[in-house]
């Protein structure tokens, strides 16, 4: 198993931070990707962010009423080894599947 | 579903954003109708804030739409397009272009529920007022007695707006803050609708609606502080407060949705 952390994504709009309102689910839950994980206010609204990925809830940072930076951690999964390579990771050099050619084409005048 | 420019209210189309979000697994119950607040949307009011996948995933049928001016949907020079009366025409002709047919006895899938949130609740009280044969059950949310639009100091609004000069009424500048800063929003025709629900302010007594409502408000909402002398006024309404939430913030609450979805499925 590994663990995969999660920082609080970009909210848009110049948003740099975020109120923990309440969480809806708790350290050792089992969740579903896009199952909704927290509730966060911001200047702006108040949103419920879906989980970006499956696995068990090993910590969330930040109790109801802490404010949370944009790229802090938010949330620790852990997951199947085989899985942890969606996030963070380079994906493996492979060939390019199509070529473009880079040499001018010169104007015929 | 797209725009219905094929049915005209009084002659000419409102061009509202309305959507029809079916569940995967259909429990076979009246659809629900979302209105949202001023100066928000259908996106901020119901989808960021987890509303349609938490009726969806209770087998409710979900019809929004955006109110004149907010959302996608269009913003018309003419105030007449955003007062109250002419809104709440645009919504019965939303539900009657989805099929919604009058409440029968026995049949669960007929008639509509209503979930409204702020200027929201006070459409939803209204249209449940006139419309008892088609509205089965009600949840308004962030509700109160009086208008918060129709006491909105539109002069300090538009000295704002022109000079920059702060507004000193605390509920005005609040609202226009909400207004402002969503990016999207069309200040002016926020404006606009402003000026057409002081033409047509909230009379909660006017009207009363006699179905089962279920009015749920933050316990630091300072716009719902009268939600249960709203409550009084109905034959059978009950309150729900919402520990430590305010008028923004109760939107997202979980014990609010199931309160919701549990109260439209009696």
């Amino acid at each position: 198993m590994a663990e995969l952390s999660f920082p609080l994504p970009d909210l848009g709009e110049g948003l740099i931070e975020a109120t923990i309102l309440e969480w809806l689910v708790a350290e050792g839950d089992q969740v579903e990707r896009n199952q909704p994980l927290v509730e966060v206010e911001t200047t702006k609204s108040t949103v419920e962010l879906p989980s970006p990925q499956a696995g068990t809830v090993v910590k969330v940072h930040g109790d109801a009423g802490s404010v949370i930076a944009v790229g802090d951690p938010l949330i620790v999964f852990e997951v199947p080894d085989d899985t942890a390579g969606i996030v963070g990771t380079v994906p493996a050099e492979k060939a390019p599947a199509r070529r473009v050619r880079l040499s001018a084409v010169l104007d015929d005048d | 579903m797209g725009r219905h420019r094929d049915h005209l209210v009084e002659g000419s189309d409102p061009q509202l954003s309305v959507a029809l979000h079916p569940p995967a697994s259909d429990a076979g119950l009246r659809p629900v109708l979302l209105l949202h607040g001023f100066a928000s949307s259908t996106k901020l009011n119901w989808v960021d804030s987890g509303w349609i996948r938490f009726l969806n995933e209770a087998g409710r049928a979900v019809i929004t739409v955006d109110l004149p001016g907010h959302g996608d949907s269009a913003a018309p020079e003419a105030r007449d397009s955003y007062s109250p009366s002419r809104i709440r025409a645009d919504v019965l002709q939303v539900l009657q272009d989805h099929h919604v047919a009058p409440l029968r006895e026995g049949v669960p899938a007929s008639g509509v529920d209503i979930i409204g949130y702020s200027l929201g609740s006070r459409l939803a009280w209204e249209f449940g007022a006139t419309q008892p044969e088609l509205v089965h059950r009600m949840v308004l949310g962030g509700p109160g007695s009086g208008d918060p639009l129709a006491e909105f100091d539109l002069a300090a609004a538009q000295e704002l707006l022109a000079e920059g000069t702060p507004i000193k009424d605390p509920r005005t500048a609040e609202l226009m803050r909400m207004a402002r800063l969503v990016p999207t929003n069309d200040v002016f025709a926020l404006l606009t609708m402003v000026e057409a629900v002081k033409d047509e302010p909230f009379i909660p007594a006017e009207a009363v609606p006699r179905m089962p409502l279920l009015l749920v408000a933050g316990e630091n909402d300072d716009l719902a502080a009268t939600a249960q002398e709203l409550a009084d006024l109905a034959p059978h309404a009950e309150l729900l407060k919402l520990p430590a939430r305010t008028h923004a913030n109760a939107v997202t609450s979980r014990a609010f949705k199931a309160a919701a979805v549990a109260f439209l499925s009696a």
